[in-house]
């Protein structure tokens, strides 16, 4: 069977947040971009970006700093992602990532060049770099210590006012808590369902009436991160001025609303841009002569995609770019050699918390400078195609508290240098 | 004697049965509108619903209906171009073979005063008229061979076979009439003085008009047969065309030749006279009981399509069920018709389940298990309206199908999410505990959800759980996952969540983990279908 054939310069596999940025770099440099991956990756994201807070893991040391906790990191771990990219780097593509997210009207910032604690829906502080603009207002109230309302919902699960208090009562006294009954109903709520549901300016007035009562002697209002999706700046200004006191939005377990406020801006104004996605697919099949062909398959569709480059951005184990059997650990799509312990039994600590974490955290793909995947040896495997994002080997993302900005510092060095070798 | 009573006694069944339907298009009723309306009621405004139609302007757009649907077939020549040929040959064919042929000695003799049937143009139109519907009812043949979608029942082949058996006798029969010599012996002592010599006239016949006579005759003397010609020339040529113009009937009579004199002795035309005539006459009585019958209903049908009055549209319905020809269109277009090749249960299939039907509209007590058939097959039509739209006797199927699905749900049988609403889950769950169970594909295979990390994103896009004011579902979908990875999954076939699922596959395609949840939310549905109906109560 004859099966249509795409053509581009550059495919971006995987729909997380590196490929979101790889496919946003290419095609703000004109590179005839496709993207497949799948629909739902950034929901699954806090919506929160870190660059660097915690190194080493093992002392769990927190930086306010990040941009010194790297050129600690650079001495320390060689092979960490961010070694291969200047601090210029990361800088310069968080500022096309954040112009672009602006662009469409999901605006982001970071306080002071600083990281910054948000906190989370059980009451704990995470330490981040660029937050939703709607979370800002909540890192300096905490640090002025203002008197603050936050406010849950009944049957709104994993979120909880009253434990966010009593796990910050040492650090912030002048917080109050409230329960709501969201728009009168019993019924389990869903953030994402409730976001759109505010997006109706009805139910917005409807909610505002609920908490004004409640507001007291608050000068802020915190609230979890229900305020819209595609609507949140006007839904986010219209609640300040109904209540008549600042609101700041706080994580809510996934699926979170920040991160599909990212997946739909990605998905609407990438397309804008000249991209051409196709979320809900899957590559079946690679072959390779100088160009890549991909077999690719959906629920709806097969087709071929030939292209002269390729960036996988595939993630790791939930994203499915790493797969883990009995035996072994291996790259789903090229088969490409991974760094990390063989052995199933060395995979994991026998301390499930062990602070310094499991072997397994850093297996990946190794890569030389320009992201090319190597092998053993640190031969180049195919000069055409490269890996960026937490695929890589060598940092424990989670721990280190430095996803997104290994995903978007390496997306954008392997995009331009993608640029460089085809110029 | 023989010809005119049994001809009487069929014409008899005819207008009975005739009669006999028309008044059931008043009496039998389906749909619960239906209910509150009397015949007396219906026969009275169906007769003013044709007089006010009569004498209004809508009589024009129904001539147009008319000329279209009825004299041309417009409906089935934009469908199918062979089906119309069909039509036309087998019903225009006929119809002049009726005339000209049947009726010969009212309609032609009356119109052309040289009318004979051994003459030509007849003879050879007769035997083209009949080739007309033959070909037409090959093409019937045919159809229903090559189309393995439309089923046959007995009716169907019964009435090929009818039609077919008297369009072969009659070509047979006339074989044997051209061979005859006890016909030619009759004929010549009705027409010539029993004082001349036949001889030459015989030998004349014998070699050009292929009678066969039992004693020796000389074909080939050429002083004989000139004058058997001027014999012929004076006695027989004004009433009869040479033999070879019947074209289907002469090879017959040729091929019959060499055991003539066997045919003739025992006088098999006669016999054959009796078949081809008392075909015709069971065609006739049969006719108001048969498929044949929507010669008279389907007219009537597509006239009353546009019946507006609420007594009106009851009674039409019933004359639609009339007006099926059983064709099978509808059930080539039938979305939903490929799942009768996995339950076998015809009545899915609209041609089928319209027959069901009429047993249904009759009033009688129809058995529980032909309900719980009609009621399987009618509950999986999603009236898409695409029999509706094909249909060419302009049956308002979609009409039908409701009204049908009502009459069932108030004789206490439901769509299978009604009937299973009836129970919790938790009960449906102890009922089938000790039932067996033939393992499926997905519900039965962890493999396919396990990995399900009970995130919720599948809950946080389902528009009905957003829809939902919290009765509408009881679990939602990864907490249904979470009933399958525990092995509950009794427990989770009769969940509201799975029967109000609305198939949109947002869960299925944002699972992060690629889990077919909406894939396995069908399959609970007929697994849960096929372990609760046997044991469900009907009310």
């Amino acid at each position: 069977m004859s099966r249509i054939e795409l053509k581009c310069d550059l495919l971006v596999i995987g729909s997380g947040i590196a490929g979101m940025a790889a496919s946003l770099f290419a095609a703000n440099r004109g590179i005839k971009t496709i993207q497949i991956g799948k629909t739902n990756t950034l929901s699954f994201t806090s919506g929160l970006m870190d660059v660097l807070a915690v190194h080493p893991i093992e002392e769990k040391r927190l930086w306010k700093n990040p941009w010194d906790a790297i050129d600690t990191l650079k001495k320390d771990i060689s092979g960490h992602p961010y070694s291969k990219v200047s601090k210029d780097t990361i800088e310069k593509a968080f500022k096309e990532l954040v112009a672009f997210l602006k662009s469409a009207d999901v605006p982001y910032a970071n306080y002071q060049n600083k990281n910054v604690n948000i906190i989370t829906p059980i009451g704990t502080l995470k330490p981040t770099f660029f937050v939703p603009e709607s979370m800002l207002n909540g890192v300096s109230a905490l640090e002025e210590k203002k008197p603050c309302l936050i406010i849950d919902f009944y049957n709104l699960k994993g979120f909880s006012a009253l434990q966010i208090k009593e796990t910050l009562k040492d650090k912030w006294q002048n917080l109050r808590t409230a329960q709501i009954k969201f728009l009168d109903s019993s019924k389990e709520q869903f953030a994402e369902q409730m976001a759109y549901d505010l997006e109706k300016p009805k139910n917005l007035d409807k909610l505002a009436k609920e908490i004004s009562p409640h507001i007291k002697d608050a000068e802020i209002l915190g609230i979890p991160a229900i305020l819209g999706v595609k609507r949140h700046s006007s839904v986010l200004s219209k609640l300040q001025e109904l209540l008549g006191v600042k609101v700041f939005e706080i994580p809510t377990i996934i699926p979170s609303v920040p991160g599909i406020r990212l997946k739909k801006a990605f998905e609407d104004k990438l397309q804008d841009i000249g991209v051409q996605s196709f979320y809900s697919q899957e590559v079946i099949q690679v072959f390779h002569k100088d160009d890549f062909v991909f077999d690719v398959t959906g629920a709806a569709s097969m087709f071929k995609i030939r292209t002269k480059g390729v960036i996988l951005s595939t993630g790791r184990f939930f994203g499915g770019g790493l797969s883990a059997d009995r035996e072994k650990i291996t790259e789903t799509i090229f088969n490409l050699e991974i760094y990390g312990p063989f052995l199933r039994k060395v995979w994991h600590e026998l301390d499930f918390f062990a602070p310094r974490g499991h072997n397994i955290n850093n297996c990946g793909i190794e890569t030389d400078e320009y992201f090319h995947p190597i092998d053993k040896s640190g031969k180049v495997i195919f000069n055409n195609l490269y890996a960026v994002g937490s695929i890589l080997a060598h940092n424990d993302w989670t721990r280190m508290k430095c996803g997104t900005g290994v995903s978007v510092a390496t997306a954008y060095s392997a995009v331009n240098a993608f640029l460089n070798q085809k110029g | 004697m023989f010809f005119s009573i049994s001809f009487k006694i069929s014409l008899a069944i005819f207008v009975l049965g005739t009669l006999y339907r028309i008044i059931n298009w008043f009496r039998f009723k389906i749909g619960t509108d239906a209910l509150s309306f009397t015949m007396i009621d219906r026969i009275k405004s169906g007769v003013i619903g044709i007089f006010k139609t009569i004498f209004s302007l809508k009589i024009f757009s129904i001539i147009k209906v008319l000329i279209l649907d009825v004299v041309l077939q417009i409906k089935i020549i934009r469908a199918d171009k062979w089906r119309w040929i069909m039509h036309m040959c087998i019903f225009y064919g006929f119809m002049l073979l009726l005339l000209m042929h049947a009726f010969e000695n009212q309609i032609t003799k009356a119109l052309f005063k040289n009318y004979a049937s051994t003459l030509n143009p007849f003879m050879f139109l007769r035997n083209l008229f009949g080739a007309i519907v033959i070909f037409g009812v090959l093409i019937a043949v045919l159809r229903r061979k090559k189309t393995p979608k439309i089923l046959t029942n007995a009716h169907d082949s019964f009435a090929i076979f009818l039609l077919f058996s008297i369009m072969l006798s009659g070509f047979v029969l006339e074989g044997l009439k051209i061979i005859s010599s006890p016909i030619f012996d009759e004929m010549v002592s009705s027409y010539i003085s029993g004082s001349d010599d036949i001889t030459p006239l015989k030998a004349y016949w014998a070699k050009k008009f292929h009678v066969v006579f039992k004693e020796k005759i000389n074909i080939n003397d050429e002083k004989l047969l000139s004058e058997g010609e001027s014999s012929h020339i004076d006695n027989c040529a004004s009433c009869h065309s040479m033999p070879e113009t019947a074209f289907i009937s002469y090879p017959f009579a040729v091929s019959f030749k060499h055991f003539g004199n066997t045919l003739n002795d025992f006088r098999v035309d006669r016999w054959l006279w009796y078949f081809h005539v008392l075909s015709c006459f069971l065609g006739l009585a049969y006719l108001p009981f048969s498929k044949f019958f929507h010669i008279l209903s389907t007219p009537i049908n597509l006239l009353l399509e546009p019946a507006e009055e609420e007594k009106n549209k009851v009674t039409s319905r019933i004359i639609g069920m009339d007006a099926c020809t059983h064709c099978g269109v509808c059930t080539e277009n039938c979305s939903v018709a490929q799942i009768y090749q996995v339950t076998q249960n015809p009545n899915i299939l609209p041609s089928e389940k319209l027959a069901s039907i009429k047993l249904l509209s009759r009033g009688k007590k129809v058995e529980r298990e032909k309900l719980n058939e009609i009621a399987e097959g009618s509950f999986i039509c999603t009236n898409c309206y695409r029999c509706t739209k094909v249909c060419p006797s302009g049956i308002n199927l979609d009409d039908l199908w409701t009204a049908s699905k009502n009459t069932l749900i108030q004789q206490g049988y439901f769509e299978p999410h009604n009937w299973i609403a009836q129970k919790s889950p938790s009960e449906w769950a102890e009922t089938v505990k000790k039932k067996k169970d033939e393992p499926s594909d997905l519900i039965d295979n962890p493999e396919i959800f396990y990995g399900c990390v009970q995130c919720s994103t599948c809950a946080s896009v389902c528009p009905v759980v957003a829809a939902s004011n919290g009765n509408e579902i009881d679990l939602t979908p990864q907490q249904v996952m979470n009933l399958l990875r525990m092995g509950l999954k009794d427990l989770a076939m009769a969940s509201k969540m799975v029967w109000n699922c609305t198939t949109c596959y947002m869960c299925e395609e944002n699972c992060p983990q690629g889990i077919r949840v909406t894939d396995i939310f069908y399959e609970l549905r007929n697994k849960a279908y096929i372990r609760f109906k046997d044991v469900k109560e009907n009310v």
